[in-house]
Parts: C-alpha cells; structure tokens; sequence
C-alpha cells in the first residue's frame, strides 16, 4: 500500500487525469467503432453485393474471382426485369396489401393493447396468455388451415384472401400492451378527470406518448406486408393478383441458371420503397421520443 | 435439377408436416375414389372450354412455356389454357395438396418426379388411356424410357414433358492445359488417374465437384450406384442401402472427398464450375444452355463415366391431368398435353430450354438436325437418353426419400463416416417411410 501510495504522489494528479482516462474512453471508442463496422459490413455487404450486381452481366457476376466493382456497368437489366414480368401491376398489389394488411393490423393491436393494459374485464390473464401462445404458433402451420378457410369463403385470387388472414398479429397487441404499460399512471387519471373516454384518451394522451412503439411495429408490420412471399404465392393464381416477391421469384430459373443480374435489378424494385419508408418512419421514432419526455 | 437451399428450402421442411399430413388424409380417401366418376359440364355449342395450368417454369423456362401455351390457344378455338405459375415443383405439389381439400383444384398440372406418384395413389390424378385414345394421341412416339416412369399397370398417368438427364460437364481451358484428350472419362477408373492432373495445389481448384444433399445428390449418385452395380432399391421397395456394391459407390464417394482428395462438395455446382473451381462435374442437361452461354471458356459434355456398367437417371417434370376436373376439361386439357408433346412442340420445347425431346421423331425434323449440328453438346445429351432408365422406387416413390438418402451421402463425404453404418441407418429410415406407401399401393393396385 504505501509504495502504491508513494506513486500516486510522485505522479502529479492531473497527469494521471489527463492519461488514464481518455486511455481508457479512446479503448471503449475504438471497440464501439470496430463493432458498428462489423455490423455495418455484415448488414451492408448483402446490400452492397445486390446493388452492384444488377449493373453487371451476368457472365461477371458468375465469373471467380469476384469483381467489387462492375468491370462493364451495363443499365440493361432493368429494362429486362421490368418487362419480363407486369411490374407495374405487383406494385399496385402489393401497395394495396401492405397499406390495408398494415393499415388494420396497427388498428386492430392499438385498441386490443389499450383493452389488455388498462381495461379490466374477467379473465384479462387467460386472454394474454391465449396471445402469448398464439405468439409462438409459427405462421407455416397455419397455412393450411388458413388455405382451407379462404377457400371455402370463395376469396382465393382476391385482395381479402391476402389481407384478412395476417390482419391479426398477436406479436403487434403485445408489443404495445407493453409499452402501453410503461405510461404512468398519473396522466391516465388526470386525462379522465377532465372527462376523457377511452377513445380520447387513447389516440390523445396515449398513443402521441408511446409514438415510438407504435411507428416501430407499424414499421415492422409494413415491412413483413411487403416482402411476404408464401402466402401470397399459394392464395392467388393468376399473374394480375401477384405481389411483387413473387415478381422477383418468378424472374429466377427454376432448373439451371437464374440471369442474375435481372433477379437484383428486380430485388431493387422491392428494396427501395422499403428503404425510403424508413428514411420518413425514422424521424417519427426520434420525435416521439422527446414527445414524450416532455410530457412525461 | 439445381436447387439452392433457401427459403423455398425453410418452407419446404416447415411445410412438410403439415402436407404429409394433408396428404395422407387424400390417401385415406383413396379407398373409395380411387375412379371417380367426372362430372359432365354441358357447356354451349361453339364456346371455348377454358382450362386452368399449374406450372413452376419461371424465368426464361417460364417465358418458353408461356410461348408454347400461346401458341396452342392460337392454333384452334375450342380450348383456352390458362397457364399459372405456382412457385418451385415443391410448392406446385403442397399447393395442389391444399387445393384438393378446398375443392380449388386446376385441370392439368405440372408434377416432378419425387410428386407425382403420391398423388397417383391418392388418386388425385386421373387414367389418361381413355382421353389419349379421344385425341388421337400416339404413345408409341414417346420415347420409352421417358413414358414408363408414368405408367402403372399399363395405364398412362404421367406424360413426360420437361425431362432431363444428367451428363458429364467438363471445362475444355483446364483439360487442354492438363495435357488429357478432349472427352469426358470413359471409366471412373481412368477419371481417378486424371483427377490429381486437375487439380490446383493450392486448393483452389478440384478436378471435381458433388452437389449437397439439397441440389438433389441423390439424383446424380443414382447413376453412379447403378454404374458400381448396386441399386437404392428394388422394384417390390425392398431398400438396397447396404448392398455390398451400394456401399463401394458410396465408398467411392468418400475417397474423392476424404481421401483422394481431389473433388469437393459444393452448395452451387454450376457456379463453381463457371468460376472454374472445379474442373468438371455432373448436372442436368436442362442447364446446358446457361452454363454455355456463361462460361468463359468452353464447354465439354460426354456421357457419364462406366464403371462396372453404364448408369444414368432421367429426372424433371411431367404433365398430369386432374380426376376431379369435370370430363370435358379434361379432355380440353388432354388436347393442350397433346399439342405441347406433339413432334413440333416438343422441338420448341427442347431448343429453347434444353431439355430432352421427347418424341422419338422430333430428333428427325429438319430444326432439331439443324440445331444438332450447331450444338453438339445437346446432341450429346439427346444420344445418352435411350442408355438411361427410370429411378428406383426408393428417391421417387417413397416420400422424401430423395433427401433421407441425400443426408446419408452429406455423412458420408462431409463428416467421412463409415458408408456401411451410414447406409445401414439409411435402409431403414427408408424402409420405414416406405411402409404407408406400400400400404395405399397395395389398397390402389392390389
């Protein structure tokens, strides 16, 4: 101890300040910015790969060793995708299912999120619990139970038959009855003092509040509507009820080599409205935070 | 026959329980409507009777067969065909299991090798003698070995349509820069002695290339356990797995990977030999064309190599019709499988994807001798068709069977396990899965 002692006085305080910690924060920076990188290249690379390969021929894209950069960039692949295939119409199918499948599935989990966080009726545990278990259900298993019901309801080859059977996700009602949860309690009462219903003070006290969850799982739910392939493939037959996945789908080989890169041109017709999609919904997700905080 | 292992793959395994078990409620059935009886639709005089086409051609395959069904609602006007896409083979079969159930069936379908049998036992699929005879179809244009693999007690259920073989694909650039004649091995025997000649020191090039158990190994192995004299399995579906010249293809396998280390198992053959990293391999004729027009150096083909004998599967595609489509769109749908294998057709056909001719007199028109001229590399692939026969009941009749025998192979060659014990887990794990096929064949055949 005392010759620990006796170095700590022989090194002048702000000495030790001024090395030891930024020492240590430059380490913690340098980790941080390695890691970001990694997860940025893991990310990005796939991105980057598809990107690049729809203006290269196909012959470069086969070629070894692997070319970053393409040798020849050529524009013709997106002519090819676009017209080997009725883009225009999987765009116009596939708007109106994300925005209604989204659209009702936001719905739909705000007022049930609302009932199970602040509501009480008999049995709220058993009906949470019923959530949670259909939560675990993967969507493959229902797929034939689901095929049969639309079609004894005479609506395979239509937009309903696409819609209605993912309108209900029970992961959307979960997600905000928690975040529904974290709202004190304060403000819920002060709102109904002054004579709030439970409509009000759902869309004006607690849904600007929990703004961020809920842009979250309106995102997710658009982004799922959107590259959702099965089930669309198995309840339409025709081409002018196709989504645009399986637009890209239909652009691969089934039996010997696929063209690809028409099949990334392709994959960016479904990419980019996704992306800016995100670009808006970003800045919603920040907003709502400081909303928030404010108001908390 | 290419697959690349994603999500069609995820699904397809998720799927599979589900669709087996749909399935096995249609075999259930099977028992009493094994002929169903179509119903008659009295449609008016002169209008066209429209049929429904499931089909699972996508990309250039599927612009060819969208031509092809053009072609015939503009050559007559009593039939309109409507041809739908419906996803990978796979998924055209588990949506053809759904559709059964909920009554939403098409008239004629487009069945794989692995599918079409189950829903023969099903009954799913209707005779097609009768409907044949109506149009005049002659089955003695087809080529044989082709038409067999769809018939049952000498009724026609099955017509081959996209069929395809395996050849021997080798890069010309290496074999020249080898110092080895320009074809394919005669013998395994004299591939091994060449194999070390291929192959790059430092490991970045094989002389060979396998597919995974999910590109359908166990298609390609099929002619390579013919070729040792084994078999998967007999005709009575009696599992062969540890039949002693089985196991020394097998063993023959492993030593390309494990030992001789002079081939390499690959999740994307035909990459791989485009990019040249491995000097040659088998794959199906249906991807000779792609791989031609992509390659950067030239393509060879030859038959497969012997080795006590010469062995070589047919795979691909056929056409169906469906029992419960009423009678007369089954005849409109005969009409369609007609005109789409007449001699003419089944030249399109060929030149334009690749696969096999399969009319015996398309071989003779003046386009195909033409086209021989021009691509001797399919004319390869055509003169190896009458050396093939159908596979055993063990990759096509037993359900999954394909990939239960490709999973054995991937033990074999990726983790080097002994192919006797591998084999012998195989045979029975096959002889199990067989069992409630035997049982729906004995209550359909007798």
């Amino acid at each position: 101890m005392a010759t620990i002692n006796e170095l700590e006085h022989s090194v002048k305080p702000t000495t030790v300040h001024q090395r030891r910690l930024p020492l240590s924060l430059l380490g913690w920076r340098i980790a941080g910015y390695l890691a970001l990188i990694i997860t940025v290249l893991i990310i990005g690379l796939p991105v980057y790969w598809t990107v690049m390969a729809s203006f290269k021929e196909t012959r470069e894209i086969y070629s070894l060793p692997v070319t970053w950069w393409p040798t020849s960039p050529t524009l013709n692949n997106f002519p090819a995708a676009w017209q080997a295939a009725p883009f225009g119409r999987y765009y116009l199918n596939s708007f109106i299912t994300t925005f209604f499948g989204a659209g009702i599935e936001v719905i739909l989990a705000l007022f049930s999120a609302y009932a199970l966080a602040y509501l009480h009726f008999p049995r709220k545990d058993l009906v949470f619990l019923l959530l949670l278990a259909a939560l675990m259900v993967p969507v493959e298993i229902t797929i034939v139970p689901n095929y049969l019901t639309i079609a004894r309801l005479g609506w395979i080859n239509t937009y309903q038959g696409i819609i209605i059977p993912g309108a209900a996700i029970a992961y959307g009602t979960f997600l905000l009855r928690q975040a529904f949860m974290a709202v004190p309690h304060e403000i819920l009462e002060a709102a109904r003092v002054d004579g709030a219903g439970h409509l009000r003070i759902l869309f004006s006290v607690v849904a600007p509040i929990t703004q961020p969850a809920i842009v979250t799982m309106a995102l997710l739910s658009i982004v799922s509507k959107w590259n959702e392939f099965l089930w669309p493939l198995i309840v339409t037959n025709t081409t002018d009820m196709r989504t645009l996945p399986i637009g890209v789908f239909w652009l691969r080989n089934s039996e010997g080599l696929s063209n690809w890169g028409v099949v990334m041109a392709g994959s960016l017709f479904l990419i980019v409205p996704v992306l800016i999609t995100f670009l808006f919904a970003q800045r919603a997700i920040v907003e709502g935070m400081t909303a928030g905080a404010v108001k908390g | 026959m290419k697959r690349t292992f994603t999500r069609r793959e995820f699904l397809r395994l998720m799927m599979a329980g589900g669709g087996a078990a749909v399935l096995a409620a249609c075999g259930g059935q099977s028992g009493q409507s094994t002929s169903p009886t179509a119903p008659a639709v009295v449609s008016q005089p002169g209008s066209k009777v429209k049929i429904t086409y499931w089909g699972s051609f996508s990309g250039n395959l599927g612009e060819a067969e969208q031509a092809m069904v053009k072609a015939f609602n503009e050559s007559q006007n009593e039939v309109e065909v409507e041809y739908q896409f419906q996803g990978s083979y796979e998924e055209t079969a588990q949506k053809f299991t759904a559709a059964l159930q909920a009554n939403t069936t098409p008239d004629v379908i487009l069945l794989s090798d692995v599918w079409w049998f189950g829903f023969y036992l099903a009954g799913a699929i209707t005779a097609l003698d009768d409907l044949a005879r109506q149009v005049n179809l002659d089955f003695n244009d087809y080529e044989p070995v082709l038409l067999n693999e769809g018939v049952r007690k000498g009724v026609h259920y099955w017509i081959p349509f996209a069929r395809s073989t395996p050849l021997f694909y080798y890069n010309k650039s290496i074999w020249a820069e080898a110092g080895l004649p320009d074809r394919a091995p005669e013998t395994w025997a004299e591939f091994s002695e060449w194999a070390p000649k291929l192959v790059k020191s430092d490991g970045s090039r094989a002389a060979f290339g396998h597919p995974n158990g999910a590109s359908y190994i166990a298609w390609l192995f099929q002619g390579v356990v013919w070729q040792f004299g084994g078999q998967y399995s007999l005709p009575d579906f009696t599992m062969t797995m540890t039949d002693p010249n089985t196991l020394r293809a097998a063993q023959f396998y492993q030593d390309t990977v494990v030992k001789e280390k002079w081939a390499i198992l690959s999740p994307n053959l035909n990459q791989d030999f485009i990019g040249g990293a491995i000097a040659s391999m088998m794959a199906s004729t249906g991807a000779l064309a792609g791989i031609q027009a992509n390659a950067t150096f030239p393509v060879g083909v030859g038959f497969l190599p012997r080795e006590t004998n010469f062995g070589c599967p047919t795979g691909g595609a056929g056409l169906a019709i469906v029992s419960r489509a009423p009678a007369e769109k089954q005849l409109a749908a005969m009409k369609y499988i007609a005109f789409a294998t007449n001699p003419t057709s089944a030249g399109v056909w060929a030149r334009s994807t690749g696969y096999m001719p399969v009319r015996i007199s398309t071989k003779q028109t003046p386009e195909m001798i033409e086209f021989f001229k021009q691509n001797p590399n399919f004319k390869t692939a055509v003169d190896q068709l009458p050396k093939t026969r159908a596979q055993d009941a063990a990759r096509v009749f037993v359900r999954n069977g394909d990939q239960i025998i490709g999973k054995g192979l991937e033990r074999i060659i990726v983790n080097g396990e002994a192919p006797s014990s591998v084999f012998a887990d195989v045979n029975d794990e096959l002889t199990k899965a067989a069992q409630p096929i035997l049982e729906d064949l004995k209550a359909v055949e007798g």
